[in-house]
C-alpha cells in the first residue's frame, strides 16, 4: 500500500484556553480528493493553516510522504503544500501573470525575467484549463477568474498537496463545476486535494473521503460510500436532534408591523422581503458569508443598499430609512456581530459606552451631569446584570459576555423599537449566554420587534419563532413550528433539498 | 467591511472568559502615559541647577510669554490629533491671516470689524478643512497642507507679501507689552484657553464625542452618532484657536507678515505628542499639551541660555519626537497584548 502524501498527527492548537483543533489526525493519498467539512467554527481553518505552517500547533506534527516537516509557511511551500486561502490574497494593481508568479519570481542578477514569468504562468493556466490575458490586471476581473487565477498561482508551485478553504463560496453554479471539474482533473494527475467546503451536494460529487470536525474534534474520518448527505450533515452537527418544543417560543403574529423591508438589495444580498411585529423574535440562519450580516446592515443603513425600500413604524408614525442615523432616529438599536471593534469603544468605561447613545437624553444642555450620567449607567448595568458592576472601569477590561451586556445595555437605554441582534452569544460563557437570551426574549415582551442572526443553531431555535434560513443572498427557505430543527436548518442552509417540505 | 478570517473569529470568540481582566502594563507603556511628568520635573530641576539664570521671575515669565502663541495653537490642535485626524498643518497660514487681519483690518477700519472678519476667516478655514477630512474621508495632512497653501497664497495676495505695523500706541500694542501682576497678558490668554478647552473637551457632549471618535470611530458611528459633524467641530476649536495664537504673536511686536508662523504646524504637534496625546488618536487632553509646551519650550530655552546654536536646537527637538511617537507606538502594542 502506498503512504499518504500528507498526514497530519495528533494535531491540538488552543486559543486562549479552548481547544479550536483538539487531537485530529487526518491523512491523505495521492490523488484523493479529501473533503473536510464541518459547522461554523469546528476547526477546519485552523486546521488548515497548521497543515500550511501559517499557525504554530500545541503538539502533533504534519508528515509529507511518511517525513515529518517543520512548522513554517516556507518548509509547508518547500515541502508542497499550497493553500489557496478563503479570502483572496491576490494584488489587484498587478497583472494575471505577476500574481500567478508572486513570491517566485524567476530572476537573473537581480532583474525580473518577465519572459519565463509569463511562461510558467502560461503553461499553469493551460494546466487548470482557464483563459485569461497574462497581462491583465486583477481588479479587471471576474470573482470567478480571479479566483482561478488564485488556484493557478497554487498549482504553479507544483505542490503535491493543494488545501482549498471554500473555493465554491462566491461562485455561481455553472463556475462551480467548471472548478469541480478541474480539481477532479487535477487529482487524476497525482495531486492529492483537500477540499473544505459546507456544500454537502459538492463533497458528494468529487470527494473520495470526509473527514467530520465538530467542536475542533475528529468525529469521522471515512470513505465517501459509506455516508449519505443524511449522515454527514447529523453528524456535523452532532447534538441530539431531540428539541424540548414546550421551550419554544409560541408564534406570536398579533403585533403590529415594525420593519418592513422590501426587495433589498445590495452587495452579497439579492432581493429579500422581511417584516417583523412588535413581539416577535424572528431569526436569521445560514453559513456564514451567505449575506446574513450584509441583509440587516442593508436594512438598517449601515450599509448602502442598491435598491429596496424599509420602513420602520415606532410610536404609530412610520418612517422611511434612508441612512443609518435615521434608522436609530426611528428607534433601531443595532447589537453588531464584532463587539470588538463594532460594538463597543473598549479603551472607555461603561458609563461612557452606555453614555454614547444616550447622550441627547441624559445630557440634554451639552454639559455633561456626572452624577446623573453615572446613575443612568449603574441602573442600566444592572439591569443586565453586568458583573462585578463597576462602571468606571474600561469596558476591554471585561470578559465576552459582560462585553456583550454592556452593548445591549447601551441599547436598552433608547427603549428601542426595532432590535438586531448579529451573533449575540459568540464567544460567550454558557451562563452568560442564558442571561443574554434572558434579555432577548424579554425585549420582545416588552413590545420590540426582534431580528436575531445567529449560527449556533440551538440558540436559534430557542430564540425565534420564525427563522429565515439565507444562502446565496436570497432566502432559501422559512422554517416554524416543528418543522424547524436543527436538521431542516442546516440542510437548507447547506443547498440540500428539504425533505418533505 | 474588513472580513477577519474564520481563525481569528474562533480566536476571538473562544478567548478566555475571566470576568475582569486586569489591565496590562509595562515600562514602555508607563512612559507613554506618564513620561512627560517625570521628564519635565528632571528638567526643570537640572535647569534649575546647571543653567545660570533659568530660575530667574523674569526668565520664567518671559518663557511663558514666548511660549504663548505656539502654545495657543497646540492646545486647539490637540483636539484634532484626539480624533485620530494626525494634524492641522494649515495652522501656519491660520495664525499669519490672523494677525495680518488684525492690524491691517484695525488700521484701515477698528477692531472690533477686525475680530469679526479674522473669526470669520477662522470659521471658513476649520469648515473647509472638517469638511474634507470628516464628509469626505480625505487625508488630514494633504487637505491641511494644501489649505496652508491657499491660505498664504490669498494671505500674500491681500498683503501684498508685506509686513503690515499697527500704531506705537494702539491697544494691540499696549496688550503686546501689558502684564497682570508679574504676568504678562500673552501667558494669561494661555492660562485661559486651556481651562476653556480643558472644560470642552473633558465635560461636554461635544468633548466626549471627539474622545469617543477616537478610541474607536466604528463603535461611535454605530451608536448613532454624526461623525462627521465631529471632525468639522475638532477643526473648528483648532481654527479658533489658531486665530487666538495669531493675534497674541501679532501684538507681541505690533506686526504682522504672511510667513510670521512659520513653523507652528510642526512645534505645534512636538509640544501635543512630548505631552502624551496619542497620534492614533483617543488618548490624551488638554492639560498634557500644556505640558508638553512647557517642556519643549525649557528645553529650547536652556539650549539658548546655553548659548548652543540653533541647528543644535532643531536636532534636539526633531529627535525628542522620534522618541515621543516611537514610544507611542510601543506602549500602544504593548497595551495591545
Amino acid at each position: 500500500m502506498t503512504i499518504p502524501v500528507i498526514e497530519a498527527k495528533n494535531i491540538v492548537k488552543s486559543f486562549g484556553g479552548v481547544r479550536a483543533v483538539d487531537d485530529v489526525s487526518v491523512s491523505v493519498m495521492p490523488g484523493e480528493i479529501h473533503a473536510v467539512v464541518g459547522e461554523n467554527g469546528a476547526g477546519k481553518s485552523t486546521l488548515m493553516r497548521i497543515l500550511a505552517g501559517v499557525e504554530t500547533p500545541d503538539s502533533g506534527s504534519v508528515e509529507i510522504n511518511g517525513t515529518a516537516i517543520e512548522n513554517s509557511a516556507k518548509a509547508s511551500i518547500d515541502a508542497g503544500i499550497s493553500l489557496v486561502h478563503q479570502e483572496l490574497s491576490l494584488i489587484p494593481e498587478m497583472t494575471v501573470a505577476e500574481n500567478i508568479m508572486l513570491g517566485s519570481f524567476p530572476t537573473a542578477g537581480g532583474w525580473t525575467k518577465t519572459r519565463d514569468m509569463k511562461k510558467i504562468a502560461a503553461d499553469t493556466l493551460k494546466e487548470i484549463g482557464v483563459e485569461v490575458d497574462l497581462d491583465e490586471r486583477i481588479s479587471r476581473l471576474s470573482v470567478a477568474l480571479r479566483q482561478f487565477v488564485e488556484i493557478a498561482r497554487a498549482v504553479a508551485r507544483k505542490p503535491k498537496v493543494l488545501i482549498l478553504d471554500e473555493p465554491t463560496a462566491t461562485l455561481t453554479p455553472a463556475e462551480t463545476d467548471y472548478l469541480l471539474d478541474m480539481l477532479e482533473r487535477l487529482a487524476s494527475q497525482g495531486l492529492a486535494i483537500i477540499y473544505i467546503s459546507h456544500r454537502i451536494p459538492e463533497v458528494f460529487k468529487i470527494c473520495k473521503k470526509v473527514t467530520i470536525l465538530r467542536d475542533g474534534k475528529l468525529v469521522t474520518s471515512e470513505s465517501i460510500d459509506k455516508l449519505t448527505p443524511e449522515k454527514v450533515i447529523d453528524q456535523m452537527v452532532g447534538r441530539e436532534l431531540k428539541l424540548d418544543l414546550s421551550q419554544r417560543r409560541q408564534i406570536n403574529d398579533s403585533g403590529d408591523v415594525v420593519l418592513s423591508a422590501k426587495g433589498i438589495k445590495a452587495p452579497g444580498v439579492n432581493g429579500i422581503d422581511l417584516e417583523v411585529k412588535t413581539g416577535q423574535i424572528i431569526g436569521l440562519g445560514g453559513l456564514v458569508g451567505a449575506g446574513r450580516t450584509e441583509l440587516i446592515r442593508a436594512i438598517i443603513g449601515a450599509d448602502m443598499k442598491t435598491a429596496g425600500k424599509v420602513t420602520i413604524t415606532s410610536n404609530g408614525k412610520k418612517q422611511v430609512i434612508t441612512g443609518y442615523l435615521s434608522a436609530i432616529r426611528a428607534g433601531v438599536a443595532y447589537v453588531p456581530e464584532e463587539r470588538r471593534t463594532d460594538g463597543l469603544a473598549l479603551g472607555m468605561t461603561v458609563a461612557e459606552n452606555i453614555f454614547l447613545p444616550n447622550r441627547k437624553e441624559v445630557s440634554p444642555t451639552g454639559v455633561m451631569p456626572k452624577s446623573k450620567i453615572a446613575a443612568f449607567a449603574k441602573e442600566l448595568s444592572e439591569k443586565v446584570n453586568l458583573r462585578p458592576p463597576q462602571i468606571t472601569r474600561e469596558a476591554g477590561q471585561y470578559s465576552g459576555g459582560n462585553q456583550q451586556k454592556i452593548v445591549i445595555a447601551k441599547w436598552l437605554g433608547r427603549k428601542p423599537a426595532f432590535v438586531v441582534l448579529d451573533e449575540p452569544t459568540r464567544g460567550v460563557d454558557v451562563g452568560a449566554k442564558a442571561e443574554i437570551h434572558k434579555l432577548v426574549k424579554q425585549l420582545a415582551e416588552e413590545g420590540a420587534a426582534v431580528l436575531v442572526i445567529s449560527s449556533d443553531l440551538p440558540e436559534l431555535l430557542e430564540l425565534s419563532e420564525i427563522i429565515h434560513v439565507v444562502r446565496d443572498g436570497q432566502i432559501a427557505g422559512t422554517l416554524k413550528g416543528s418543522d424547524a430543527t436543527e436538521k431542516s436548518v442546516m440542510s437548507l442552509a447547506a443547498g440540500e433539498k428539504l425533505v418533505g417540505a | 467591511m474588513a472580513k477577519e478570517t474564520l481563525t481569528e473569529a474562533i480566536a476571538v470568540a473562544k478567548a478566555p472568559e475571566d470576568t475582569v481582566t486586569k489591565k496590562s502594563s509595562s515600562f514602555v507603556a508607563w512612559i507613554a502615559d506618564k513620561g512627560i511628568f517625570v521628564f519635565t520635573a528632571i528638567l526643570i530641576l537640572a535647569s534649575m541647577t546647571f543653567v545660570d539664570g533659568f530660575a530667574s521671575l523674569q526668565n520664567v515669565t518671559d518663557l511663558f510669554h514666548r511660549a504663548a502663541p505656539i502654545g495657543i495653537v497646540a492646545l486647539g490642535m490637540t483636539f484634532v490629533v484626539i480624533t485620530g485626524n494626525y494634524l492641522d498643518l494649515s495652522v501656519v497660514a491660520q495664525a499669519a491671516a490672523a494677525g495680518v487681519i488684525l492690524i491691517a483690518v484695525s488700521n484701515a477700519y477698528n477692531l472690533i470689524t477686525a475680530f469679526i472678519v479674522a473669526f470669520i476667516v477662522a470659521i471658513i478655514f476649520g469648515l473647509v478643512n472638517g469638511i474634507a477630512v470628516g464628509y469626505f474621508k480625505a487625508n488630514a495632512v494633504i487637505v491641511t497642507l494644501s489649505t496652508t497653501y491657499i491660505g498664504l497664497g490669498l494671505l500674500r495676495l491681500l498683503s501684498g507679501g508685506s509686513q503690515v505695523f499697527g500704531p506705537f500706541d494702539g491697544p494691540i500694542a499696549t496688550f503686546g507689552t501689558s502684564k497682570l501682576g508679574p504676568f504678562p497678558y500673552s501667558a494669561v490668554v494661555l492660562v485661559v484657553v486651556t481651562l476653556i478647552l480643558t472644560f470642552v473637551l473633558s465635560k461636554t457632549n461635544f468633548g466626549f464625542m471627539v474622545r469617543s471618535f477616537g478610541v474607536n470611530e466604528r463603535s461611535t458611528r454605530l451608536a448613532g452618532t454624526n461623525t462627521g459633524v465631529i471632525v468639522i467641530g475638532a477643526f473648528l476649536v483648532t481654527s479658533m484657536a489658531a486665530m487666538i495664537g495669531g493675534f497674541v504673536l501679532a501684538a507681541f511686536s505690533n506686526t504682522a507678515v504672511s510667513n510670521m508662523a512659520t513653523g507652528y504646524d510642526f512645534q505645534a504637534l512636538a509640544a501635543i505628542i512630548v505631552g502624551g496625546t496619542s497620534v492614533f488618536g483617543g488618548k490624551g487632553s488638554v492639560p498634557r499639551t500644556l505640558l508638553g509646551v512647557v517642556f519643549v519650550s525649557i528645553l529650547s530655552n536652556v539650549l539658548v541660555l546655553s548659548q548652543i546654536s540653533y541647528g543644535w536646537q532643531q536636532i534636539a527637538i526633531g529627535s525628542l519626537i522620534v522618541f515621543a511617537v516611537t514610544v507611542d507606538a510601543l506602549g500602544r502594542r504593548v497595551g495591545k497584548k
